[in-house]
């Protein structure tokens, strides 16, 4: 298994100047990021989401443990040529579009008509390419965030780290990020996703960790996460819901949930009642209900001096 | 080299509108060394030339103490360090862009201060020389702004760096000249500012050179202070 984003142990303390408080972002965080998968990264604001990005991409250094970024220690330079980052508040030069992205490139090593080409390329993955030779300083905020995605794609990374890359963009740009990112694994990238999306996360992230109050509160395959148990719902029709336990009557059909080795028998007695079969289907749980059950639990109070 | 340069003339074209604006000064040279009668004004021009020198002396400060905060509190900094680029190679571009976004002001100074001094006598080759000493003044200057800027906002970068160029020059006032020379701003300064008609100055290449060699030396220690700086901390 080969590892392309590993944190070990990370803490990171922010001390306020004036009040001396000790705010910690990530308490003993650990986790690793395998490559080829689309990895979604969950929490609530302030969770340390973003911290753990910025530590990984040597924004900032850990307060203790440490990390590596494609093999290499977080911050080195050269790592980062194989790596496509979009921040969660895009920011970018006011010039035009095209140029940008070529700037961005170039940055990277890049140059020639490769790069020309890449850029125009991306630009058209984006669906700016109308809009290559416009400022980026006229641009939405949705617009500027898919030039952003677009100078994360231009050296075509291994890893890419995207910070809430759909929070300004409408459903159909969601639509085309969603199959851009399952494009980019299928190809053998890796993704690294932060978002407040959990639907998005839901449809597209392999792995799934959640992280409340800089610790790592759920890690797991997202299939896995949303199984609810072994239950399965069982929707039938031409019955009484008085025949099962628990069973709800709606809209013409009775719904109902057995366990998985129950299944069986309960399909039978419906047959023998002389019942149709709608749907059998393994209950499944939604992300926002384990993230909400997560992210409620109540947390041991921090040390002394620590908020 | 090719990403330094690429920040470094990044960083000049941010910086467009402050370098035009200084450059209406230059242009107000020009227009008195269109109107006036430059042999009987010639004293005057020379006292807007040495004027327009002081500005972008004073400009190189404000360029290197807010580059960084301006380009963290954008948050564009991230785009640029997520790139292949190390922080020694950013600080790099931000120092020869503070270079060449005076140098380009030094430029037209000098060309306009060829053309209206120089006809008024002054030796066109010390108007250049001159504009080196600026240049070089400026590097230094806004290369110190840069380092306490690393870790302090402008405000207060700008008053140390002040202090850090004032105290040499205050020395070489009160104590001994040789102090001038330990940070020669002021130096550097006094070259084009004592500067006349009757004795343009001599041209000592001492302070230049010291300037070159104090601007890596000063480069090299916000390189050190930086690599430690948390930069997606909020600046404010």
């Amino acid at each position: 298994m080969r590892f392309v984003l590993e944190f070990d142990d990370v803490t990171k303390e922010y001390r306020s100047f004036a009040s001396k408080r000790l705010l910690r972002a990530l308490d003993g965080f650990s986790l690793n990021v395998e490559a080829g998968e689309i990895f979604g990264f969950l929490g609530p604001n302030g969770a340390g989401k973003s911290t753990a990005i910025h530590l990984a991409m040597g924004f900032m250094r850990p307060t203790s443990g440490a990390g590596r970024l494609l093999g290499e220690r977080f911050g080195h330079p050269g790592t980062r040529r194989r790596v496509g980052f979009l921040a969660e508040s895009v920011a970018l030069y006011h010039r035009r579009a095209e140029r940008l992205v070529r700037f961005y490139g170039a940055l990277n090593g890049m140059g020639g008509t490769d790069l020309a080409n890449r850029a125009r390329e991306v630009l058209k993955i984006v669906g700016l390419q109308d809009h290559a030779n416009r400022n980026a300083g006229k641009f939405s905020r949705g617009m500027l965030q898919r030039v952003g995605l677009a100078q994360a794609m231009v050296n075509d990374p291994e890893l890419l780290i995207l910070d809430e890359p759909t929070s300004a963009l409408d459903p159909l740009a969601r639509v085309m990020v969603r199959e851009l990112l399952l494009n980019a694994r299928n190809a053998g990238k890796t993704i690294f996703l932060s978002s407040h999306l959990l639907s998005e996360v839901e449809l597209v992230c392999d792995r799934v960790a959640v992280l409340h109050r800089g610790r790592l509160v759920r890690l797991g395959r997202t299939a896995d996460l949303l199984r609810a148990g072994d239950q399965t719902e069982i929707v039938v029709r031409a019955i009484a819901a008085r025949n099962f336990e628990g069973a709800v009557a709606r809209d013409g059909v009775v719904s109902f949930c057995v366990p998985a080795h129950g299944q069986r028998a309960a399909l039978e007695k419906v047959w023998n009642l002389g019942g149709e079969v709608v749907s059998v289907n393994p209950l499944r749980r939604s992300l926002e209900e384990i993230f909400l059950e997560v992210t409620a639990d109540p947390q041991p109070a921090p040390p002394e001096g620590v908020q | 080299m090719k990403a330094v340069l690429l920040i470094a003339i990044n960083f000049a074209r941010e910086q467009r509108w402050p370098i035009l604006t200084l450059l209406l000064w230059v242009l107000l040279l020009a227009f008195l060394g269109l109107v006036t009668d430059i042999q009987r004004q010639r004293e005057d021009l020379l006292f807007v030339f040495k004027q327009d020198a002081v500005y972008v002396l004073a400009f190189s400060v404000f360029f290197g103490g807010s580059a960084i905060y301006n380009e963290r509190r954008s948050r564009r900094i991230l785009g640029v360090l997520s790139k292949a680029v190390g922080r020694q190679q950013y600080l790099s571009g931000l120092v020869l862009g503070v270079t060449i976004a005076c140098a380009v002001y030094c430029f037209a100074l000098g060309m306009t201060g060829s053309w209206t001094l120089g006809g008024a006598g002054f030796p066109i080759v010390h108007v250049w020389f001159l504009m080196i000493c600026l240049v070089a003044a400026c590097a230094l200057a806004g290369t110190v702004a840069l380092m306490f800027s690393t870790f302090l906002n402008p405000f207060f970068a700008a008053g140390a760096t002040a202090i850090v160029l004032g105290l040499p020059a205050l020395a070489g006032q009160i104590i001994a000249p040789q102090w001038g020379y330990v940070i020669p701003v002021w130096e550097l300064g006094a070259t084009v500012i004592n500067s006349s008609f009757s004795s343009p100055g001599t041209a000592s290449w001492l302070p230049v050179l010291l300037a070159g060699a104090e601007t890596l030396a000063f480069w090299l220690l916000s390189a050190r202070i930086f690599a430690y700086v948390d930069i997606a901390v909020a600046v404010e």
